[in-house]
């Protein structure tokens, strides 16, 4: 039985038109299911464990990557397989996975092509798309074998599904990406140093790929995981293997 | 009754997941470990992956695939790498597999044992090199002077 998650962002009219047309494609399917839509308050993880104990085998994210990481994050140790239908923009998590925005993700979810997919453990929750680390006095170690630490401030932010897209400063054209891969994380590690009075500068960034991480701060620091913002002192990130099982597309990039 | 209180308290969360200790052949670590030119790293620094070093690296390298250095950037460490490009400075001595080349800007201080040595003009290395097929059948003998043998007139 699949059960479908629809974002609140959904009701929006401009959203309709795919949204029904998604609905008439899936039923052509027969693989049309109940529908639960999202609220700003809603306990995703009680929802998919009760749809779980009514017989739902597969749950489906309707949404873009801030609904599938708000999904995700409460709910990866949840029994069932996870399908995603990405709809609007905001859609970077698809692509890796190989999931074509729009109506073409039905075709994908009917194949049900399954793969079980890493996340990130930070202090006691999951995070699948991205956590960040806002500019502090950091220091970072690595799987208990190395310590890295800057001069100043430094911004950490750790890619699991979703691609980090950054420039070297506001002048740069050119975009630069760090592509995440299945098996690791990648932690991106960018350095700031006064620049006049007031500004700070962001400087050229390190990559390290990793399991487990330990970030300690001086002060408490902000670390904002899948979207939700949080202060800490000290933060363990650690990569727990084939966590979440996933209908993925062929042209998914792992 | 409305309020009332649900007896089966959540048992606390402590769901931190095992970390594998079985290695996966099935994932290549391809990824390249790129150390910024503001970044200080102190420990065992090993990667299965290219390594670039930008910045500072103290402690021990190891990486299975090529090591770069860039001008500018200082190992203070050990190095055991499958190959090496060195432009900056190195304090350590080096165990390259295949091939290691020192360009013009390049320090080395330690020994060297590699394959394939290639060293660009104006790079400066202090240390005894080794390759693997050649080994000096007798120890050389350095001839030393006495004080009065030195000062002995040479055409007399």
């Amino acid at each position: 039985m699949y059960v479908y998650i629809y974002d609140n962002f959904l009701r929006q009219k401009n959203f309709l038109p795919i949204v029904h047309s998604m609905e008439v494609v899936l039923t052509d399917y027969g693989i049309a299911g109940k529908i639960l839509r999202l609220q700003n308050y809603t306990d995703c993880k009680t929802i998919i464990e009760d749809e779980i104990k009514r017989g739902a085998k597969t749950i489906v994210i309707v949404g873009n990557d801030a609904t599938f990481g708000q999904i995700l994050s409460r709910s990866a140790t949840a029994n069932c397989t996870f399908g995603f239908l990405p709809v609007g923009p905001n859609n970077t998590i698809a692509e890796v996975l190989g999931i074509p925005v729009g109506v073409e993700a039905c075709t994908v979810l009917s194949r049900r092509r399954k793969e079980f997919l890493d996340v990130g453990w930070m202090n006691n929750r999951y995070f699948v798309s991205q956590l960040k680390v806002m500019p502090s006095n950091l220091e970072v170690v690595y799987d208990e074998r190395f310590k890295v630490t800057a001069t100043d401030k430094m911004e950490v932010i750790v890619c699991n599904l979703q691609p980090f897209f950054w420039k070297r400063d506001k002048k740069d054209k050119e975009q630069h990406v760090v592509h995440p891969q299945d098996g690791k994380l990648e932690a991106f590690i960018r350095p700031l140093t006064k620049s006049g009075w007031w500004g700070y500068k962001y400087e050229e960034p390190s990559i390290f790929p990793f399991e487990e991480m330990i970030i300690t701060g001086r002060e408490p620091f902000t670390v904002e995981a899948d979207g939700k913002i949080s202060k800490e002192i000290k933060v363990k990130i650690k990569l727990a293997h084939s966590k979440v099982e996933m209908i993925v597309g062929r042209d998914r990039k792992f | 009754m409305i309020f009332q209180r649900n007896s089966s308290k959540v048992a606390p969360e402590n769901n931190e997941p095992e970390v594998l200790d079985e290695s996966r052949p099935d994932i290549h670590d391809e990824v390249e470990t790129v150390v910024g030119p503001s970044v200080n790293v102190e420990g065992d620094f090993a990667s299965e992956g290219n390594i670039v070093v930008k910045g500072t690296v103290s402690g021990s390298v190891f990486t299975s695939k090529h090591l770069t250095v860039e001008m500018g950037a200082k190992i203070i460490a050990n190095v055991r790498a499958g190959s090496a490009t060195i432009a900056g400075e190195v304090k350590g001595n080096m165990k390259i597999k295949e091939s290691l080349e020192l360009t013009s800007t390049s320090k080395v201080i330690g020994d060297i044992d590699m394959k394939d040595l290639r060293i660009e003009s104006g790079a400066t290395l202090y240390g005894k090199v080794t390759m693997p097929g050649v080994e000096a059948e007798k120890p050389i003998k350095t001839k030393t002077f006495k004080k009065s043998e030195e000062a002995a007139p040479l055409f007399g």
